[in-house]
């Protein structure tokens, strides 16, 4: 449903989330700030900084990885997923002014180029605990660029949303290069038991989140069993009225919805950027993607006019108060008659 | 799928359901937390700041002589000396940035000067950056000096610049300084020996060839590695330095 690139406008939320980002950022940055200052006298302003928008950036990013899989664990979080764009691009803001002022303090002004001293003079290329931990950030902050600057839905159109979720998956590798740079960077300077722990609690938190995360979706990641091209959703009453069931079928991931007394089957992904349809509601008439509302007509998997968006429909049938669907996507867009539900007393 | 109660909230709605809103609402307050509780645990652990101290912006002026080699240097007349012991102090001198002060001091070897600069101090040793423009005028001759050999030593420590170290920066030592070390010894700062005993005394060393000549590129391969040094000890007044090839610097 989305006219030009403005789907996702400016509104009263988002000012409200992001207010309560720059609180977050204004917060770390203030306790890091004047507790160093206090505690380390002798510390100068270019280490506090440098460390302050090192760190404050890195939390950041266990927040953004935290709230995707959290979200799906416990639906009531998905509002944070909403404007979690402009997370990802403070984030990205506060690495880059960490990684340009550690760039100035360590290598410039001095009698060799500073982006070659950075790849030549901070370690030892064939060494583990010696590898020259900044270029790794270096690498990091460049993955991360990359993100920050296709944000936009402009590029997410531009790019088609496949390409853009695998660029996005590259967090990930981004998230590695950064647990590295830490490790061989800053802990080895000294013993520094607290931070060590915060730092594998971290990496162990998303792992976790993760894995509970796929174990709850488990049930409907695991491939239905066909039967005779049709493969079995759930019972009628497990489903509430207007919501879903998600199941994957022959590589599909499809969300069956119950209304009316009717059930539609519609491909689970949202063409905005590839939420999870079936976590959403039919509201007004209209499925509604529970990340930033895109709405598809359930019988055609159409968006309403003006929009153009379509997605994949599939067909549906109800026996004996069991719902089963043909998982062959028909072409976004195509009308299927909605499987009726007899006798189940739903208005 | 199955929720506690069917509440269901797009972000442009105005207005979240109670539930909903009660969760996202407690969550941002557990993060502001979180995070704040970070930032404390994270910064009390920055035990690796040194109480040493770079007086950005002072510019003072000082007298002495210029003893050029090994590396520049400005000796001071102590003004409590008693008998010749100790009765120079010396500052090590550097230019701005991460260069040595050779090519400025040069023309001064030996001479009575007056100097403007910044100090540099971290525990009893002191540095100089020269200031920007002009920073030495001469104003007399001066006195020879006497270094005075202490024989043969091992010592092990780390190689760092003293300019950052004595207070440029801080840390101005360990890992993650290595690259800015590099640059600094590579552009003439004066390399030094850093060696604690462990109970917090911490001694500096000028490195220097068997034959008092610099080494700076010959130690870049070494610096901020723990190293073993055995040299001929020397003092040149309050300053120690260690005299050795950099060939047969051991890495440890
Ligand atoms: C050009 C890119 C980068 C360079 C040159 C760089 C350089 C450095 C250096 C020199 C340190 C050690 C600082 C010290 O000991 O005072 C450091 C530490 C650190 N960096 Fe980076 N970095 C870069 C990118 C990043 C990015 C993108 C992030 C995070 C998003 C990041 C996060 C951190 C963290 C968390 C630390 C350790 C904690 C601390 O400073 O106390 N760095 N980095
Ligand atoms: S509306 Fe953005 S992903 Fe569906």
């Amino acid at each position: 449903m989305s006219l030009a690139y403005q789907a996702v406008g400016w509104n009263r939320q988002k000012k409200v989330y992001d207010g309560w980002l720059a609180v977050g950022i204004l917060l770390y940055l203030a306790v890091f700030m004047v507790l160093g200052a206090v505690l380390f006298p002798s510390i100068t302003a270019e280490t506090l900084l440098i460390r302050g928008f090192g760190t404050a950036s890195f939390v950041l990013l266990h927040v953004i990885l935290y709230i995707g899989p959290a979200a799906r664990l416990f639906p009531r979080l998905l509002p944070l997923l909403y404007n979690r764009r402009h997370m990802g691009v403070s984030m990205f803001v506060l690495g880059l002014a960490h990684g340009v002022l550690a760039l100035i303090q360590y290598h410039v002004g001095g009698d060799q180029f500073p982006l070659v001293s950075l790849l030549t003079s901070n370690g030892d290329y064939a060494s583990v605990v010696n590898f020259p931990f900044q270029l790794l950030g270096f690498l990091a902050l460049g993955i991360l660029f990359l993100m920050a600057a296709t944000s936009h839905d402009f590029w997410l159109a531009n790019l088609t949303a496949p390409v853009w979720k695998a660029l996005h998956m590259l967090v990930y590798v981004a998230y590695a290069l950064l647990v590295a740079h830490v490790a061989l960077g800053y802990l080895q300077n000294h013993a520094a038991p607290v931070t060590t722990a915060l730092l594998g609690l971290g990496v162990l938190g998303l792992f976790g989140l993760h894995a509970a995360a796929a174990l709850r979706e488990g049930a409907t990641d695991k491939e239905a069993e066909a039967d005779n091209g049709w493969v079995y959703v759930a019972r009628v009453d497990e489903i509430l009225e207007n919501r879903a069931r998600m199941i994957c079928a022959a590589g599909e991931r499809i969300a069956v919805f119950k209304y009316e007394g009717k059930v539609s089957a519609v491909s689970n992904v949202c063409q905005h950027q590839n939420g999870p349809l079936g976590e959403g509601k039919i509201v007004d008439g209209c499925i509604t993607c529970p990340w930033h509302g895109y709405q598809y007509r359930p019988k055609d998997g159409a968006s309403p006019p003006p929009f153009t968006e379509k997605i994949p429909t599939f067909r549906a049938k109800v026996t004996e108060g069991k719902i089963y669907v043909d998982p062959k996507p028909l072409p976004p867009g195509t009308e299927v008659e909605p499987a009726l539900i007899q006798g189940e007393g739903v208005a | 799928m199955k929720q506690d109660q069917d509440e269901f909230y797009v972000g442009y709605q105005p207005k979240a359901p109670a539930g909903i809103a009660g969760a996202v609402r407690g969550t941002v307050v557990l993060l502001l937390l979180l995070g704040a509780v970070a930032a404390f645990l994270i910064v009390r652990e920055q035990k690796d700041i040194a109480a040493a101290l770079f007086e950005f912006g002072v510019v003072r002026e000082f007298e002495g002589v210029i003893a050029a080699k090994p590396y520049p240097m400005l000796r001071v007349a102590r003004p409590d000396a008693a008998g010749d012991a100790e009765a120079f102090s010396r500052y090590l001198l550097v230019a701005p940035f991460k260069f040595g002060a050779d090519p400025i001091v040069a023309p001064f070897d030996g001479k009575k000067v007056s100097l403007k600069g910044t100090l540099i101090y971290r525990d009893n040793k002191t540095m100089i950056e020269l200031a920007a423009e002009d920073a030495l005028r001469e104003i007399g001759g001066g006195v020879g000096d006497k270094p005075v050999s202490f024989g043969e030593v091992t010592l092990k420590g780390e190689i760092v610049d003293s300019k950052c170290f004595l207070g440029v920066m801080n840390p101005g030592e360990l890992k993650t300084h290595k690259a800015c070390a590099v640059r600094c010894i590579s552009g003439g700062i004066p390399p030094v020996l850093v060696v604690r005993d462990g109970e917090g005394t911490v001694k500096t060393f000028l490195l220097v060839d068997r034959n008092q000549g610099q080494v700076n590129q010959a130690v870049l391969p070494m610096v901020a590695e723990p190293v073993a040094v055995t040299g001929e000890l020397v003092r040149l007044d309050d300053w120690w330095m260690l005299k050795a090839d950099p060939e047969s610097y051991k890495l440890l």
